[in-house]
């Protein structure tokens, strides 16, 4: 009898809060649902079955994994705080009316019991549902149509989210016992009303958050080097998330006490209610509008790389591989003249034909620019250096003259050069022992990309004759020691003749020189399936976790709205009865809501703008250059995500206005 | 010269489902003059606070009709109705209802910022308001931060600084102590003294022994009233409560 008492005590007290709980539940079984997908798919065996790249993408899915679990700790906890903080006169009011707190533990303990019930069970069907559905999506940007499909529930899976999200739930029970246990009944009643001290406003704190901002802006946009890029963005990103928090925490409060302290602005009946309400719920307010600028910003940096990433697939490919077939192989190993022997006879007995053949040799290492000297010597190198780590790559004024059909000439002691990210732009050239005179700098070299992706700063240089080279490369192996590089033979073209043909001519050089361990062979067909694997795998995760993320921002949105709504029912009373307009209230609700609602917004495009830069450099590594498409990409992106933003704040608006309303 | 006239005012409230009626005012009329401190008293459920919202244009009455300044309350249009409160009623309520989120100046401010007044203006309006409240020293601070007594006068500084026709106070002393009750009735006495028309709301005795006329209401009708004239406020305070005891122990013939 006691405990159909408190469960039906909790069950009323569900519905009774609907419009605070209704939301959290769908949160819980949404977040339950999500979990179980990507839980299932990283397990699925019939994604294993697929052809290429099954490794890479379930590598990427159970990262995803982990980063659903984290989402889901926090965001529960987070959400779960605003229902507390509602809740806590409703318990008050139950402690007062004689109930002692084990009694209201143990009704939480079965409102718990029954959201995770009825959140794991309907959380569980729609993952069993949608998984398929998200299967046969994965697939399809993967555009693998031949693996066999299999309706299945992953009892593992579901196993992996009934643990997880029952530790969960026990935490929130935990946490939400210790809250009432703390609290005396009569602050529970009063914990609602208490008066909120205008915060101060915090000038060190607010000049700390810009400076954050600043800096991670600077990195971005002052960022070269995609190789240090990469360490320099997460560098970047950590510093504009601390920015965002200290700007929106202490920032936004500096700057509307600002507005406040000029009379002939604040005291304007719009300003007046709007500024002071802002600023007293600026310190509640902050944390919630840094994490939904945040989540937008993520969002939207993950959709429009990876969309770009799938999109610009092609080009990125003939980035890399600007011919068909790529064949590189040591010149210790196999001397040029034989190399080229060994592929055309290949060639021939396939009957296929080569087409815009480039073939030279060379020598590729990397040393540390310093104005005009490049340093060899790796034990010197300090970490700041990194940046300016440049490959260097050596050829043949013959092998340059055949492939560039030219006729230049250089002296024993002249090379020409050219910079792939910036012109070298200095008279001489120091290397070892060794004085070059720049001849010319080149604008443009054939094997750009041949020889490196656009990922660290290379330098092509034309040496006079192979003596040269083959002193250069007697140095660096003294250098270098065990880490020296060889002379390569690299020999790249297009060919004629049907697809199986050209399969064949990539099976039988990959025996002939890769497998022997001779050199390395590259055939574009081949690698389009590990690329496309890979970036459909980005795709995929980008798109699951955007629509984490963008649930996540829908509800804090409305929680916020919901208890902002309930907070200002009272002054929007009291208000009135002195003489403020039912037009009055909503054209200062519209003017608050609206700053509020959309200060996050246009943080999150400020950070956009600023992290296009490094994107794009980042993106540079992943042999995607095409700035337009990317561009393209992002501000589609932001189109469609403002457009939802836009619709949450039409329907959270309404439900704003009908609790304010009298 | 009469300011306020309410005359034969009813006010029948239908309950949501069905037809039952509730009579709240079942015919009120009254009439207060320029410069008057009237107190209504009754207790809860006899209309008195169904008639403040009336006379305070927060209601609207289903008959009769309420004057103030020969102006009928019930012709104006709902557009126009904040304004009017705004320029014309200065409100003073139990709880205070002061935001918290403005300081007491502000909050004191807040009728004439949504008039859209000069801040020079406020500040000249402000200041010697401020020295006959005794609220000079705590401008600055947020209500959360001052005792209620103090609260209450920053409440009648902002009912009054925009010089209203009329000040409704709604149990003005109901949610202070003594001391500062006594204070702040001394308080809107000498408010009335310097030519402001109060009307208050009270079931306190104490606090109607202030007023110059204590109307007694009972059951939605006007049940006596008395003058108090050359009374002291403790000869007021005796005459107040033998009427409430008559009206509590229910003889007379007024019902039925």
């Amino acid at each position: 009898m006691r405990s159909r008492f408190f469960v039906s005590m909790a069950a009323g007290n569900i519905k009774k809060n609907a419009k605070m709980y209704v939301p959290y539940l769908l949160a819980c079984t949404f977040t339950t649902a999500m979990f179980y997908i990507i839980t299932s798919l990283s397990w699925n065996k019939d994604l294993k079955k697929m052809p290429v790249g099954a490794d890479e993408i379930q590598i990427l899915l159970s990262l995803g994994t982990g980063i659903v679990a984290f989402f889901a700790l926090v965001f529960l906890f987070y959400i779960n705080s605003f229902l507390m903080k509602r809740r806590k006169k409703e318990f008050g009011l139950f402690n007062i009316l004689g109930m002692e707190k084990r009694h209201i533990g143990r009704i939480i303990a079965w409102e718990s019991i029954l959201t995770a019930a009825s959140s794991m069970v309907v959380g569980l069907f729609f993952g069993v549902l949608l998984d398929k559905l998200m299967f046969l999506i994965l697939l399809n940007i993967f555009q693998a149509e031949d693996v066999a499909l299999g309706f299945h529930v992953s009892w593992k899976a579901a196993a992996q989210t009934a643990i997880l999200f029952g530790v969960l739930y026990l935490l929130l029970y935990v946490d939400a016992r210790r809250q009432i246990h703390l609290a005396k009944p009569i602050e529970l009643l009063r914990s609602q009303n208490q008066g909120e001290k205008e915060p101060k406003a915090r000038w060190a704190a607010a000049f700390l958050g810009v400076a954050c901002l600043l800096g991670g802006y600077y990195i971005s946009v002052t960022s070269t080097n995609p190789l240090a890029a990469f360490g320099l963005f997460f560098l970047a990103v950590i510093l504009v998330i601390v920015g965002t928090y200290l700007f929106f925490l202490a920032g936004s409060v500096a700057w509307l006490k600002l507005l406040k302290k000029k009379k002939s602005y604040y005291y304007k009946a719009n300003h007046f209610i709007s500024v002071s309400g802002m600023i007293y719920r600026m310190k509640q307010n902050a944390v919630g509008l840094a994490n939904i600028c945040i989540l937008s910003t993520m969002v939207l940096v993950m959709l429009s790389s990876t969309l770009s990433l799938h999109f610009g697939i092609k080009e990125a490919l003939n980035e890399k591989y600007p011919r068909e077939m790529t064949v590189a192989c040591d010149e210790k190993n196999m001397e040029q003249n034989k190399q080229f022997q060994v592929i055309q006879e290949i060639l021939n007995k396939e009957k296929v034909e080569k087409k815009n053949y480039i073939g030279y040799s060379y020598l590729g290492f990397s040393a540390v620019r310093d104005k005009d000297e490049f340093q060899v010597k790796r034990d010197e190198w300090k970490m700041p250096d990194l940046r300016k780590v440049s490959n260097l790559f050596f050829i043949t004024l013959d092998d340059y003259n055949k492939n560039n059909d030219t006729k230049e000439t250089l002296e024993k002691d002249e090379i020409f050069i050219y910079g792939n990210q910036k012109p070298y732009r200095e008279k001489s050239l120091h290397i070892f022992e060794d004085t070059f005179q720049i001849k010319e700098e080149l604008n443009a070299f054939q094997g750009d990309a041949l020889m490196a992706s656009n990922v660290a700063s290379s330098y092509f240089i034309v040496v006079e004759d192979q003596e040269i080279l083959a002193d250069l490369y007697e140095k660096q192996k003294a250098a270098y020691g065990k880490e020296a590089s060889e002379i390569k033979n690299y020999m790249a073209f297009d060919m004629t003749g049907e697809q199986e043909e050209k399969d064949r001519v990539y099976e039988t050089l990959k025996i002939k020189l890769e497998e022997t361990g001779v050199g390395n062979v590259d055939f574009k067909d081949a690698a389009y399936d590990s690329f496309l694997s890979l970036y459909s795998g980005f795709l995929f995760i980008g798109i699951f976790l955007s629509i984490l993320f963008v649930m996540a921002a829908i509800l804090i949105i409305y929680y916020k709205q919901i208890t902002e709504g309930y907070e200002d029912k009272e002054r929007y009373e009291i208000m009135q009865k002195v003489g403020l307009g039912e037009r009055e209230v909503k054209r200062a609700i519209n003017s608050q809501i609206l700053t509020v609602f959309f200060l996050p917004l246009i943080m999150a495009a400020v950070h956009i703008v600023f992290a296009f830069p490094i994107i794009k450099r980042l993106l540079a590594t992943l042999y995607l250059t095409d700035t337009k498409l990317y561009m393209t990409c992002t501000v589609g992106c932001f189109a469609v995500f403002a457009l939802i933003y836009v619709l949450i704040y039409k329907i959270t608006a309404r439900t704003y206005y009908s609790i304010v309303k009298r | 010269m009469t300011l306020l006239k309410v005359k034969n005012v009813k006010k029948t409230y239908t309950t949501r489902f069905g037809g039952m009626q509730v009579q709240a005012l079942k015919g009120v009329d009254m009439e207060v003059n320029e410069g008057e401190y009237v107190a209504i008293m009754g207790e809860s459920g006899s209309g008195k606070s169904t008639l403040l919202n009336i006379l305070a244009a927060l209601d609207k009455p289903t008959q009769g009709e309420v004057l103030l300044n020969g102006k009928s309350l019930t012709d104006i249009s709902e557009k126009e109705i904040s304004a009017f409160r705004r320029k014309h009623l200065g409100f003073v309520f139990q709880d205070f209802n002061l935001l918290d989120n403005f300081t007491l100046k502000d909050n004191i401010f807040l009728p004439l910022v949504l008039s859209g007044e000069h801040y020079e203006e406020m500040e000249r309006k402000l200041f010697p308001l401020a020295r006959e409240l005794g609220i000079g020293g705590i401008l600055e601070k947020y209500p959360y931060e001052v005792s209620g007594g103090q609260k209450q006068r920053c409440a009648v500084a902002r009912a009054v600084i925009t010089s209203p026709s009329l000040v409704l106070a709604d149990e003005p002393t109901g949610a202070l102590d003594s001391k500062s009750a006594d204070e702040l009735l001394t308080l809107l006495e000498r408010v009335n003294q310097t030519g402001r028309t109060i009307i208050m709301v009270t079931h306190s005795a104490k606090a109607a022994s202030f007023a110059k006329r204590v109307l007694f209401i009972k059951d939605g009708r006007v049940y006596h009233q008395v003058y108090k004239g050359s009374k002291t406020n403790e000869e007021m305070y005796q005459n107040i409560s033998n009427i409430l005891t008559v009206m509590a122990t229910g003889g007379v013939g007024h019902e039925k």
